[in-house]
Order: structure tokens, then sequence, then C-alpha cells
């Protein structure tokens, strides 16, 4: 309850800055957009080149990446933190942080938070809604749910991934480019494994699982049955590592060296 | 008395690694690295009683900030026990931060885009303070610190008086037993000084908040606390009253005689012969100090037969300042008793 | 010229003190390589050949790619708007050097950094696993040199543009992650330029962006022959001497209006 209070009086005074500066917001959005817009511009020059994706459509590609982009936005919303090692912990800020009686990685995400990306769950699902047309998709009462589901736990996959990278900081401070190159890599859970190699396929289903953040859980929305059983693990694979994510932060916060050591 | 902060073996090491120099250095330095641990706090144990002021001091590195920030909860210690407000900070964190306040002068606590009561307003909902309790409360100590009309202005457009005031407003929002100031007054001219003096004056009266500070400034210590603690390379070096350090260092006078005409060391040293009393060369052409032990008969004693023997055109008598005497003890190295 | 070196000298070593650097940059290189190789297998399927690249000169493009990547890439665009956002912009005028000369010479310093303790040792990893043709060459070599350093120019020229801007909007982010987007789009770095439809590639034709990865890549990869080879690289030369005329122009309207308004 206290923390549903924290959480939207921070939400009111966002909105009141990114007011401010409308322009922006503006450019960010837009920027947002256009990140979007280059992936599907290059699944759409890729597919003028090709038919099938080793037995996957244009469009069943297309439909993955609008589900891609709902947890994705989420994900950007308010676990986007991949300058915590420069902003809180070489810079010291963590020190404030830890002096207030709220959890310290939820103070982090408000602090963070980017609701600006939410707008990319819009074109996520118009672009589902365009590829689910085309692919005559239909729906069950249920699959709303199923989406839900399906959504949160894509978006706790791509945030207990980051957290976990966070959390190193605590041990090293040194600068990593890990962070950047994340998102190419989230990229690939886009496509669908099989046509990767084994190692691969592995990586992107249990140490690095993007795949739940994509190609999976789009697998119960195209039909097809032999992922079904990797598509409902997603939740489960979802909660699993923003858990253990939790679990190292907390173990981390107790190894902070503070700045300026 | 209800002992608020109570620290026993306190000890905090850092493991940190050395960078060889140059080129070659680096390269060798991907692969293997020199590391060696440094005690930045050792076993150091001392307490604070409810009520107190108690000023924290050292040179940097001294441990000064490691120390406090194991007592905010901040850094877990290596070793040693931690009692602040009968819990233990790192442990349990988010109870404990609510009886405590923290300033960092060199950190905003404030939102720096928003207003400065919508950080107020953020803040109470944060420690979860009922309406009424703020409104008597922060009432009371925004009219002490006369920051009422800087409320509805964001802190980027705050001077660095009135942000230090703010930012003092806001760490005493929950009124919290025990106040943790780093370096408060850094930067600010006398007038916001004196300002902020009288008020944390006023609120350990009024509360009885215990206030621990830690300050290059030693006139904030001396207006405010009555007793040091005092670190050097991670160790306490003294722990009492400010009076005591003073009149056990700082027992001597300075008297500056200003020449009317040429004089040299060797014809002044004569005059002090048999007197606890020492010669020492001033900072400007024909100026010479005597240090004298700061009994009355040696002072009269001294200015008596130097004006007898020479003109004079200028006469001064200082009394050794504090921050003189930790610039000796720091200086002759550990405290003696 | 000395104090140029001695900032590229700098920046090296600074980016020598962050080791873990190369240990996660090399892997996530390869997995980054490998996970767009099996891509590319599948997009070709059974086809020997598409815009007349063989799978495996795809792969090779796509390395290199990458790999010339970490040689021309750098964060100066940034870097300026945050010196700029902070005011410390005003002091660097007064110093005896050209600031966006200085800027320059630190990306390089981070450029020939990353190329030699990532690109190189990352390329030879990555050959080991994957098939990737290396030309023998020696003119192929040359020419790709040549051409690595000219898009390393038109990249930095791209970024000290963008990070000039920064004086004329209060906040340049958006900007600056659009620039990203575009290059990683427009330089040939996800796809080659010749897959794209015809018109867009007549779009491009008139725009700086394959400078900086479709040409290097296309030169490594021997993917342009004989003329082809030349023009490619006039195009590059072309540009970079272009890219001076609006970097100087708002370098110059920004210091006076830094003049005038006193930071």
């Amino acid at each position: 309850m206290k923390h549903a209070t924290i959480f939207f009086l921070y939400v009111s005074q966002y909105m009141k800055t990114r007011l401010t500066y409308r322009v922006d917001m503006a450019m960010e959005i837009m920027s947002d957009l256009l990140f979007q817009a280059v992936n599907l511009i290059f699944i759409l020059v890729v597919f003028g080149h090709t038919n099938m994706l080793s037995g996957w459509s244009r469009d069943e590609i297309i439909f993955i990446y609008g589900f891609f982009l709902v947890p994705f936005a989420i994900f950007g919303a308010f676990f986007n933190i991949w300058d915590f090692n420069e902003r809180y912990i070489v810079k010291g800020e963590m020190d404030r942080i830890l002096t207030r009686p709220v959890h310290s990685l939820f103070q982090i995400i408000l602090e963070r938070m980017e609701l600006e990306s939410l707008f990319g769950m819009i074109t996520g699902i118009a672009v589902m809604v365009y590829a689910g047309s085309r692919l005559d998709l239909t729906l069950s009462w249920y699959d709303p749910f199923v989406f839900l589901m399906m959504v949160i736990g894509g978006a706790f996959v791509y945030a207990g991934i980051f957290v976990l990278l966070a959390s190193i900081s605590f041990w090293s401070d040194s600068r990593t480019s890990i962070m950047p190159m994340m998102y190419n890599i989230g990229n690939y859970g886009r496509y669908p494994v099989d046509i990767y190699n084994k190692v691969i396929r592995f990586i992107l289903t249990w140490i690095l699982p993007f795949a739940f953040v994509g190609v999976y859980p789009s697998a119960y929305f195209l039909g097809r049955e032999e992922w079904y059983g990797y598509a409902f693990l997603t939740p489960v694979i979802g909660f699993a590592f923003f858990g253990f994510a939790i679990f190292m932060w907390n173990i981390g916060v107790t190894k902070y060296r503070g700045a300026g050591n | 008395m209800e002992k608020v902060i109570d620290v026993q073996s306190l000890r905090k090491d850092f493991k940190s690694h050395s960078s060889r120099s140059g080129l070659k250095g680096a390269f060798r330095d991907l692969f293997t690295r020199n590391y060696k641990v440094i005690s930045a706090v050792k076993d150091i144990s001392f307490t604070v009683n409810e009520g107190e002021m108690v000023g924290y001091i050292g040179e940097n590195g001294a441990g000064k900030s490691t120390s406090i920030k194991m007592l905010t909860g901040i850094l877990t210690p290596t070793s040693g026990t931690v009692r602040v407000n009968g819990m233990d900070p790192h442990k349990e964190r988010e109870k404990f931060v609510r009886s405590i306040g923290v300033v960092f002068g060199q950190r905003s606590q404030l939102w720096w885009d928003i207003a400065v009561q919508e950080s107020f307003r953020l803040l109470k909902k944060v420690y979860n303070v009922p309406d009424d309790v703020y409104n008597e409360h922060m009432n009371h100590v925004i009219e002490s610190l006369d920051i009422g009309p800087l409320l509805d202005k964001p802190v980027r457009k705050l001077s660095l008086g009135q942000r230090m005031r703010c930012e003092l407003a806001a760490a005493l929002l929950h009124n919290p037993k025990l106040l943790f100031l780093d370096e408060p007054t850094i930067g600010l001219d006398v007038l916001v000084k004196l300002k902020i003096r009288n008020f944390l004056k006023e609120i350990n009266e009024k509360y009885k908040t215990t206030i621990l500070l830690t300050t290059h400034d030693l006139t904030d210590i001396e207006a405010l606390c009555d007793r040091v603690v005092m670190l050097d390379e991670g160790q306490i070096i003294y722990d009492g009253k400010l009076a005591k350090l003073r009149s056990n260092w700082g027992e001597g006078k300075q008297i500056e005689f200003q020449f009317g005409e040429d004089v040299n060391k060797e014809k002044l040293v004569p005059l002090l012969n048999e007197l606890e009393a020492e010669w020492t060369i001033g900072d400007r052409p024909n100026v010479f100090v005597a240090n004298v032990v700061n009994e009355e008969h040696v002072i009269s004693e001294v200015i008596g037969r130097v004006v007898a023997a020479h003109r004079i055109t200028d006469i001064k008598i200082h009394e050794i300042s504090t921050e003189e005497i930790i610039r000796n003890i720091y200086e002759e190295g550990m405290l003696n008793g | 010229m000395g104090k140029y070196i001695e900032m590229i000298r700098i920046r090296f070593l600074m980016m020598l003190a962050y080791r873990t650097n190369y240990y996660s940059g090399i892997l996530i290189y390869s997995i980054n390589i490998g996970a767009y190789y099996f891509l590319w297998s599948a997009i070709y399927g059974n086809k020997g050949e598409i815009e007349g690249l063989s799978v495996i000169q795809m792969t090779t493009y796509i390395a290199v790619a990458w790999m010339a990547r970490a040689f021309y890439f750098n964060n100066i665009d940034r870097e300026i708007a945050q010196e700029i956002k902070e005011g410390k912009v005003a002091v660097e005028f007064i110093r005896p050097y050209h600031y966006l000369m200085m800027k320059t010479m630190q990306g390089l310093g981070e450029g020939i950094f990353r190329l030699s303790f990532f690109s190189i040792p990352g390329m030879f990893i990555v050959s080991l696993i994957f098939p990737i043709e290396f030309s023998a060459a020696a003119s192929t070599w040359l020419f790709f040199t040549l051409a690595i350093i000219l898009s390393f120019i038109v990249n930095t020229q791209i970024n000290l543009l963008t990070g000039v801007l920064t004086f004329f909007f209060f906040n340049n982010d958006g900007l600056i992650r659009a620039k990203r987007v575009v290059i990683d789009l427009f330089s040939g770095l996800l796809l080659p330029i010749s897959f794209y439809p015809g018109w867009a590639q007549q779009v491009m034709d008139f725009l700086p962006f394959q400078a900086i990865s479709y040409i290097p890549s296309m030169i490594f990869t021997e993917g342009f022959q004989g003329a082809a080879v030349y023009e490619a690289l006039l195009f590059q030369v072309v540009w970079a001497a272009i890219l001076i005329i609006p970097i100087q122009a708002l370098w110059i309207i920004a210091k006076k209006q830094l003049i005038v308004q006193g930071g």
C-alpha cells in the first residue's frame, strides 16, 4: 500500500517535470519509434530476399517482433538501469539511496523510470494486430489473460538480466561495456531459436533467456504447438530470474564499498 | 542516560588494487593485479549519549566518512559491533534509517528539478509521517530556518546557502532522534553558518536530538560541540571535552610585536631569559612573536622587558586557535593522554 | 601535434585501466557474430548467393563490420553534450588546442585501443569458430586500412556534429539516440546497402552513412572489385571533406553564442 502511494507520487512528479520539457519528450518518443522502425525494416528487407526463415513466414516473424515490443516497453519504462554503475556507484548516489527507508532497488527504479517507453506497447500491439490479421489468427476469451502473463514474464526476464548486471557493480566498479551489448543480444530472441546452433539456443533459453521475450511466448499465439512447453514456461522463467536478481542485489548491497575509496 | 550510539572495536577493510605505472605496467595489469588490504577504520570504540552534540574530526582519509557510513547503515563493517538507536544499522536498514536524519554537504537529498515542497511531500510519504505531526513540526522548522519563501522554487535555482537550509529541513522532516551532519557548512557564508548553528542548538534543546557533526570548519565545532572525537589513520586519538583539549594543548598565548626599528633574533633572545617563553619570526619585517605560557606575570614581564628595550609601533595578543591546536596534534602525532 | 599524440596515449591508457571490458567484450561480440551467422545461414537457406554475396562472404561481412565498429565507434557526441551541459566547454576555449580536434584524438585513442585488444584478437577467435574468408591480396588489406581510417573520420565528424548541436537544444539525448539508430541501419552494419530496394539505395547514395560501415566491409569481403573500390574510397574522401563545413560553421556560431551569453 505504502509502496503504491510512493509509486504514484513519483509518477505525478515525473509527469510534471516531463511536461515542462515537452520538446525533449517528443524527441524521445520519436527516437523510440525510429528504433522500432529500424528493426521492422530489417525484417522487411530480409524477406525481400527470402520467403521463409526455416519454416517461419514473414508475418510470423513480424508478429514475434510485435509481441517483443510490449514487454520490452515495460522493461524500458521501469528497469532500464544500464547506467546504474556510473550514476549510483561512481558518483556515490547510492549513499543517499541507502539512507532512506524504502528498498534500494525500488527507489532506483522510481528515480530512473522513463514512462515514454510505454508508447512502445502501442506500437507493439499495432504490429501484432497487423501481422495477426494477415495470418488469420483467432482469439479465445482467455487469450488476453495469457497475453498478460506472457508480457509480465517477458518483462521480468529483461528486468532480471539487467538488475543482475547492475548488481555486478557492487563487487567491481570498473566500467564494462556489457550493458549496451545486451540490447543486441536481446534482439536474437526475436527469431525462431531453431535457426541457431545448440550453444546459442542454450544461452538464449537458460543463461540469458531472451527467447522468452520473443519467440517462445509468441509461439503460443501463432499456434505452433511444438513450442507450447517453452511458451508456458515464460512466466516461471520471468519470476525465477527476477527473484534471483533481487536476491543477488540484496547481497550486493552488503558489499557496497561507497564512493571514493 | 541512554546510549544512542554504541560502537565496539569497529573495523573496515578495503581491498584495493594498485596499478603499475606506465604503458608496460598497464599491460601487466591486464593479466595480474596487485591487491592490498587497506584498513580505513581500525577497531574503534566509543559511545554517544542522548542529547549530546559531538564533533567528529580528522584529516581527509582519517576514516571519518567510512565510520559515519557504517553508523548510518550504508557500509557493512568488516568486524566489530555497531548499535545505533538500539538497532544494527545494516541488518535492519529500512527500519533503522527512519530513526536517523542525514545531511551530506556535497550531495543533495532533494530532487533537482522539482520544487522544494514537492520534495518534502515525497519524503513525507517515504518516511510515512502523519499530516498533523508533519504540520506542527515542519512549520516550526521552516520558520526557524527561514525557508518559507523558497518552498515553491526548484532546487536547481537555489543558492548554496538556501539549498543547505532546505537540505537540513528535509533531513529533519521525520523528526529523527539522531542527526548525522557531514560537512553541513562547507562553502557557506558566515550569516548562513550562524543561522544553521542556532537552529541546530535549538532543536537539540527542544527535542533532545543527538547530533554527530563532521566538519573541516572548527568554528562550527567550537560553537556547537562540548565533546570531540578525533581520528587519525583509522584510530581514535582523542575523545573528550573540547575544553580539555584546549587547556592541555592550547595553554599558551602569542604576543606579536611590531618593532619601530631594525631588530634581529640575536638581540631579542636574551630578553626572555629565565622566562617560559620563546621567539618566532613573524610574517612581516620587524615582526616577532613571543610564545608564552598563559600566566599573568609572565605576560606582563615579557611585554615590560621588550617595551623597555626597543621601540614598538604595534602589539597584539592572540590566543592559540583550536585549528592550530589540532594542526599541532596532527603534526606531532599521537596525543599523549 | 605532440599534444594531440599525448591525448591519444592518455585515452589509450585510460581504456587499459578497465580490463573487464575485453574479456566480456570479446565474448559478447562473438555471441553477436555467431547469432548473425546463423540468422544469415537461415536467410540464405539453399540459395547460393544474394545480391552477389555468398553466405561465407556475408558472414565475413558481418564479422568485419562489427569488428570495424569497435574501431570507429566512440561516445564523443555524448561526452561533448555532457561537457556543454556542465559548462566545461567554456573553459576549453581558453586552452591552447582545438576542442573538437582534441575530442577526435581521444576518440582515436579509444579506437586504436579497441582495434588492438578487441577487434584483432576477437577476429582471430571468431575465425576459428565460423567460416570466414580472409583475402590473400595485399592490395585488399591496403584499401581496407584506408577505408576504415576514412570511416573513423566520417563517423567522428557525424558525432562531433551531433555533439555540438547540444549548444542549440536544451537536451540532446533524443537526437543522439536517433543518430545512433540511423547509423546502425544506414551505414550497412546490419544489412549490406545492396540488399535494400533500388530506390532506397539511390537515396542512400546521397547520404554519408555508407562510408562508415558498408564501404570498408565490402572492400574486405571483396564484394567491391576494380574501379568500384576507387569509387568507394572517393565517396568516403568527398564526404569527409564536405562534413568539415557544417562542423566549422556550427562551432563558430556556438562560440559566438557562448561569448554573448557568457557560458
